[in-house]
């Protein structure tokens, strides 16, 4: 033997994930109605909006292309971290309260690999194909849709499931102190799909703030939004920001990543 | 006949749902949030459009979100969780056993199950959105008083039946869940149904016109939509009657054939394991 049997980060992580998705596809049945639920699901959630909109003529003055574009990115972008991130979300109870987050300290690779390999979860393809629908009938309906948008929007998509993908995290590291995982953080994964979805001139001084500053939500959503459909914004900021917001995404994620090292120093195994 | 049985059924969840105390307080924040974007959503939605003669006023859907968002543990989400259990390790045979109706056993115990997860998160959010609410200078976001005192009688004793009609919607999913011996179906399949028709997602009368009737005839609309236009006093076609009547209607037909399907169902149960 002259090559080293040891896998590099990536190799582990595809094996992982292989080994998942045969998993659930073991029960055919099963996971044709979850991913039809979950498409259902989102679909009728913009139903409910579509309704709004036929009943009062707009939405708050934005057209029904922008509301789409707006739902289809954070549902796209959910979606995607949703997939990748069921290890941070069922952390608390099967990996801290049972003591076997031990046993993954113990392997020669970083946490987040193992973690993320914990579960490939191929059920959120309900959510990203419906928001992906929803996507492309906004573009198609919106008046003035940017070339440009073919580069912006996959950014935003990414940087809004790196964002996704920080909360779960942080949530994870979140359960170091609480043990159980906390259903209030659902506030900013489901709360902050549904905050997403609308634009961001609706909402109140206070909210429109958190989910600037404290959750880059509107710096993945609804700039890049408004600049892929070159619409003004409202409230006066430059439509050139949307191109280049999406990075605020990574950087939530960059120190979300930060506070998990953090937490995983200072870990105390719950025992046996 | 003795009834003791089944109050012992119902005390038992009715304190499971009370143990989680830190549950309830998580569940208040997270229904505190979704009343607030959702609040802020329709408030510049109605300002937007003031020409437009909706079927709620504003302050009506504001209401609406309110008891909706207090309520939501009281939809027919999926089964009871103990009887999901009890179908994957095949520990239900010990409930066919018993000698009590089934069919009532299950009713009490999901019953309590219900009351006992929105009883407490109701009181409590109620007293948040409004006193409180009203107190900080939130008025116009507030919970309203009911219309009078009358609608506060009858939406009080359509919540009762309301309770009741989600409580044999759940027997439904309990069937199901012992028919396919996982719980992960009613899940699915009962989420998605009581989200949109009981009018959580969005207030059933705020649809488009040409759907009212039917989203109104269905059973889903008894559990919370009818409770809570008997309270704000909006019309419902054919007056107070109609909405108490299609509660009592929906009420004994799903008894009468959940009762049906849940003895064709025990008869030819198969249970695996040991």
């Amino acid at each position: 033997m002259t090559h080293s049997r040891t896998l590099s980060a990536l190799g582990l992580y595809r094996r992982m994930a292989g080994a998942s998705i045969v998993a659930q596809l073991r029960y055919p049945g099963t996971f044709a109605i979850q991913a039809i639920g979950n498409f259902i699901t989102t679909l009728l959630g913009f139903f409910g909006i579509w309704s709004l909109f036929r009943r009062f003529g707009s939405i708050a003055g934005w057209d029904i292309g922008t509301v789409a574009v707006l739902y289809g990115l954070v549902n796209v972008a959910f979606a995607v971290a949703e997939t990748l991130g069921r290890g941070f979300e069922v952390f608390g109870g099967e990996y801290v309260r049972t003591g076997s987050f031990d046993r993954l300290l113990l392997r020669p690779r970083s946490t987040l690999i193992l973690l993320l390999g914990h579960e490939l979860r191929l059920r959120p393809i309900g959510r990203f194909l419906q928001g992906a629908f929803v996507l492309i009938a906004g573009l198609w309906l919106a008046p003035h849709v940017q070339w440009s948008a073919v580069l912006v929007l996959p950014l935003a998509i990414a940087g809004g499931a790196a964002m996704f993908l920080g909360v779960l995290i942080g949530q994870a590291a979140l359960c170091f102190i609480t043990v159980e995982g906390l259903e209030v953080v659902n506030v900013l994964t489901y709360g902050g799909v549904e905050a997403g979805q609308y634009p961001l001139t609706m909402f109140g001084r206070w909210l429109r703030r958190f989910i600037t500053f404290v959750l880059p939500l509107a710096a993945v959503c609804y700039y890049p939004a408004l600049f892929s459909l070159n619409h003004p914004d409202p409230l006066g900021v430059p439509t050139w920001i949307g191109a280049l917001s999406p990075i605020a995404g990574f950087a939530f994620l960059g120190v979300m990543v930060l506070i998990w090292h953090r937490a995983v120093a200072g870990y105390v195994s719950s025992g046996s | 006949m003795t009834l003791r049985p089944y109050f012992t059924a119902f005390g038992l969840q009715w304190k499971i749902g009370l143990r989680y105390r830190i549950a309830v307080v998580a569940g208040l924040v997270a229904q505190m949030w979704f009343g607030a974007v959702t609040l802020m959503a329709y408030a510049s939605v109605y300002h937007a459009a003031p020409d437009v003669q909706a079927p709620l006023s504003l302050r009506q859907a504001m209401t609406y979100t309110w008891i909706q968002q207090s309520l939501f543990t009281l939809l027919p989400l999926g089964c009871l969780p103990a009887i999901g259990d009890a179908a994957k390790t095949g520990a239900i045979v010990y409930d066919l056993l018993r000698p009590v109706d089934m069919w009532n056993w299950w009713l009490s115990a999901s019953l309590a199950r219900l009351l006992g997860n929105a009883v407490p998160r109701a009181v409590l959010l109620a007293c948040v959105a409004g006193p409180l609410a009203i107190l900080v200078g939130l008025g116009a976001w507030s919970l309203a008083p009911p219309a009078d005192l009358t609608a506060a009688v009858l939406s009080l004793l359509s919540i009762t039946l309301g309770a009741l009609l989600s409580a044999t919607i759940v027997m439904w999913w309990n069937i199901l869940t012992a028919r396919t011996l996982s719980p992960l179906g009613s899940y699915a399949v009962g989420t998605p149904l009581a989200v949109l028709l009981s009018g959580m997602l969005l207030p059933l009368p705020l649809y488009p016109d040409w759907i009212r009737p039917f989203l109104l005839a269905q059973p889903f609309a008894g559990i919370t939509d009818i409770p809570i236009r008997i309270y704000l006093g909006t019309p419902i076609p054919g007056g107070v009657a109609t909405g108490l009547g299609l509660q009592l209607f929906w009420l004994t037909t799903l008894t009468l054939l959940g009762r049906l399907w849940m003895r064709q169902t025990v008869n030819r149960l198969e249970v695996q394991g040991a």
